[in-house]
């Protein structure tokens, strides 16, 4: 028979501005920031949702959301325009006589509601748009089946020096939650919320409508929904991940992510044929390695020209490095050109941003002080003049 | 050019590439490193708004109709128009596979009547070129002419040519089909032609009636009198793709990056099937001089001007020098290979030695072993 219903619904947040990326997010959402050389960061949750059977989904977009929508589209590099469900893109909207930004994560769902009920789901699927990661939501739907949960929260083992950066779940022997601290001084355990969560609808529906009703709430999963839920006694699940899974939302950490693409022990391993990573393409033709061209353990896709010596990067769509530049341990973004004799060593290199001939950019680092690797960033469409030294850690709009 | 409809020729039946044509049409013969030959033809047309598009085959179609599928991949997707792929047989005329243009193009005569469009491009799928089919269309209206006729410089060869003359204004005044090569340049014939939708229509019929069968022989060269003939040097690189020979050259030609501009950067993109491969890795053996790389490769030994399509493995201490290695090719440890193309899916064991000659290049079949 046909229907409009579906048994799970995904929705991802894909509004927030990722301040800590600075002027990599300046002119557009942090989803929509380019990874791996041909991906958006984006494309995992929404890769992972079709591979795992979801096929309808909600994108909440607010800040900067024209590169996003231009890249998400009908859907379709990721099998996802369909007559019934596919990717809906879902920016606020007016009301009535009201109008509102969306407050916090839950209220952004809250907004939705009559979105979701349009397919009358069982469950719904809770995601995040700033995370590099391959994940089975079946399989955890399963397990939030199996326990009977009114919610299921996915969670990472992290070390205890890390747990207090991380929202932590402290959990019975049966898995079940009794205790959810954000960012614990004093961690009691090691499973931090990954922001992925499954729940009945009917219960996440009550609970946004009284959330919404509560003046005082910031209207945030973590801080409002969740700890109200374990108030109120409802079941609530933690779900063992235990493969890659990295936030994306400081420079260190995308250029650490972007690294981790290019070893092959880290464990996100994106040449899967059981599990491809869907992205936009771009129609360029195969790269040419030119005559001077020096290669070494990188990544390079589409479009690029290498003149220069390249080593231990990651080069996105259309990049060109000319002769006797020198590009080591970067992640250069699509369209950005490395002139003549320019060395750029543990750098993130923005789109379409220029380093001019024989200009330095960052230096090599031996290991991360305080946990963060010391990049030098070349904003998006930013120039840097020829012959001209940026520092390391330095940014460049 | 919204006011015009193509038709294109999936397989040339002169054509002579052998083991590589033998699963599979010259349109979809693999090319560059990611595309198949009628992906420039295709992308052409798209990027001058030409959008009602005949595919004609013969045979051997199933690889052409996987690459196509609904068009998808070059917008082709569309409610009023899109691509139409005609299988031999396709109409109740048709008792025999075709044997010349005109007896597939009558074929099809109800699908050229049927449209609304003025214009009618019909072009053979082995041209590699990117032309501007709008600025083509400028240049018909101005010349006043009745068919436009695509033409290069090159070389005849000993696959079938047409050598164009013509006078001072554009307009051909006679034509030689030849298969006798030449080592002096001409002005050859691109096997495309702009007509009038409703003068094709009517060239078709009266020569299919005449019991003729021969496109340029039976409607151009014979008509050369009668009709405005005019001829459109396409600008920038441009090649014909019918043998073994120039098959290879062609491929080589791209490593060059002017031609590799013309190709690629001087009128519009082209579009071909989109695989979601990953980023190509170079590892710590890779030492890559003068090549063009599809994505989703892992290299790990010597590659020196050669084209490498998607999948492709190179283990270490392999060496590929003046070769093609089509998609899912795998050449393994301390293997050689030297003016050589493999097609698709070829593994080449450890320490094989393949080794052609430039005018030579050894050709490896489809899923073989070596």
């Amino acid at each position: 028979m046909y229907t409009n219903k579906k048994e799970c619904v995904a929705m991802l947040l894909a509004g927030g501005q990722g301040t800590r990326l600075y002027s990599l997010t300046r002119d557009l959402a942090k989803p929509a920031v380019s990874f791996g050389g041909k991906y958006r960061i984006i494309d995992f949750p929404l890769s992972n949702c079709i591979n795992s059977n979801i096929d309808t989904i909600g994108v909440l977009t607010q800040y900067k959301p024209f590169d996003l929508n231009q890249y998400i589209g009908n859907g379709q590099p990721w099998d996802l325009d369909r007559l019934n469900g596919g990717v809906f893109v879902l920016p606020p909207y007016m009301k009535g006589e009201t109008s509102d930004w969306y407050k916090g994560t839950a209220n952004a769902i809250y907004q939705n509601i009559e979105f979701v009920d349009k397919f009358s789901p069982e469950y719904v699927l809770v995601l995040s748009g700033d995370h590099i990661y391959k994940m089975d939501y079946a399989q955890m739907l399963a397990y939030h089946k199996e326990k009977k949960a009114d919610c299921t929260i996915a969670v990472i083992n992290v070390s205890i020096d890390e747990a207090s950066r991380f929202g932590i779940m402290n959990t019975n022997p049966d898995n079940s939650v009794y205790e959810f601290e954000e960012k614990p001084k004093k961690p009691k355990s090691t499973n931090a919320s990954m922001g992925i969560y499954i729940f009945n609808w009917s219960k996440l529906r009550k609970y946004l409508i009284d959330d919404e009703n509560d003046k005082n709430s910031s209207n945030d999963f973590g801080k409002n929904i969740i700890p109200n839920m374990l108030k109120d006694g409802q079941k609530l699940f933690a779900y063992n991940f235990s493969g890659y899974w990295k936030d994306v939302g400081t420079i260190s950490s995308l250029w650490e992510a972007n690294m981790d693409v290019l070893n092959e022990d880290s464990g996100i391993n994106l040449d899967d044929s059981a599990w491809k990573i869907y992205a936009r393409n771009t129609a360029e033709p195969p790269h040419h390695v030119g005559k001077d061209a020096v290669i070494r353990n990188s990544l390079i896709t589409e479009g690029c020209k290498i003149n220069g010596k390249v080593s231990n990067s990651v080069l996105s769509t259309g990049v060109e490095i000319c002769e006797g530049a020198v590009v080591e341990d970067c992640n250069i973004m699509p369209g950005a050109k490395i002139c003549k004799g320019a060395v750029v060593k543990y750098a993130i290199v923005g789109s379409n941003a220029v380093v001019g001939e024989n200009a330095v950019v960052g230096d090599k680092q031996t290991e991360p002080v305080n946990g963060q690797w010391q990049i030098t960033v070349v904003g998006p469409n930013a120039k840097v003049a020829p012959n001209t030294v940026v520092p390391v850690k330095a940014m460049v709009d | 050019m919204n006011n015009t409809m193509s038709i294109i020729f999936a397989s040339d039946n002169e054509s002579k590439l052998n083991e590589l044509t033998l699963h599979r049409t010259t349109a979809s013969l693999p090319f560059c490193g990611r595309y198949r030959c009628i992906d420039f033809v295709l992308s052409n047309l798209v990027n001058s708004s030409v959008t009602t598009i005949g595919i004609i085959t013969r045979s051997n179609y199933s690889s052409l109709m996987d690459h196509i599928r609904m068009g998808r991949d070059w917008d082709l997707n569309r409610k009023n128009s899109g691509i139409a792929v005609f299988p031999p047989y396709a109409s109740n005329t048709s008792t025999n596979v075709f044997k010349g243009k005109i007896e597939a193009l009558y074929g099809i005569l109800d699908y050229i009547e049927n449209s609304d469009d003025e214009y009618v491009i019909v072009t053979n799928s082995n041209i590699i070129a990117s032309i501007d089919f709008d600025d083509v269309y400028d240049a018909h209206v101005a010349s006043g002419a009745d068919i436009t006729m695509l033409t290069y410089e090159s070389k005849p060869t000993t696959s079938k040519r047409v050598i164009v003359e013509k006078d001072f204004t554009g307009r051909v005044t006679g034509m030689r089909i030849t298969k006798s090569a030449s080592e002096e340049n001409a002005e050859l014939g691109l096997f495309c032609y702009l007509f009038k939708r409703t003068q094709l229509v009517s060239l078709i019929t009266e020569t299919y009636e005449r019991g003729k069968i021969d496109l340029e022989k039976d409607v151009l060269q014979s008509n050369v009198d009668n009709l405005k003939i005019y001829a459109y040097k396409v600008k920038g690189h441009a090649a014909l793709v019918d043998d073994i020979k120039s098959y290879y050259n062609e491929s080589m030609a791209t490593l060059d990056t002017e031609i590799r501009d013309s190709l690629f950067y001087s009128v519009g993109k082209v579009f071909t099937k989109v695989k979601d491969s990953v980023p190509t890795r170079y590892c710590e053996g890779a030492k890559v001089v003068n090549s063009l790389i599809a994505d989703g490769c892992r290299i790990n030994g010597k590659v020196e001007n050669s084209i490498l399509f998607r999948g492709v493995i190179v283990e270490e201490g392999a060496v590929i020098r003046n070769s093609i290695v089509m998609e899912g090719g795998k050449i393994m440890k301390g293997s050689k290979l030297n003016y050589a193309i493999t097609d698709k899916d070829v593994t080449v064991t450890e320490d094989k030695s393949l080794s052609g000659s430039e005018s030579y290049p050894v050709v490896v079949v489809k899923n073989k072993t070596v």
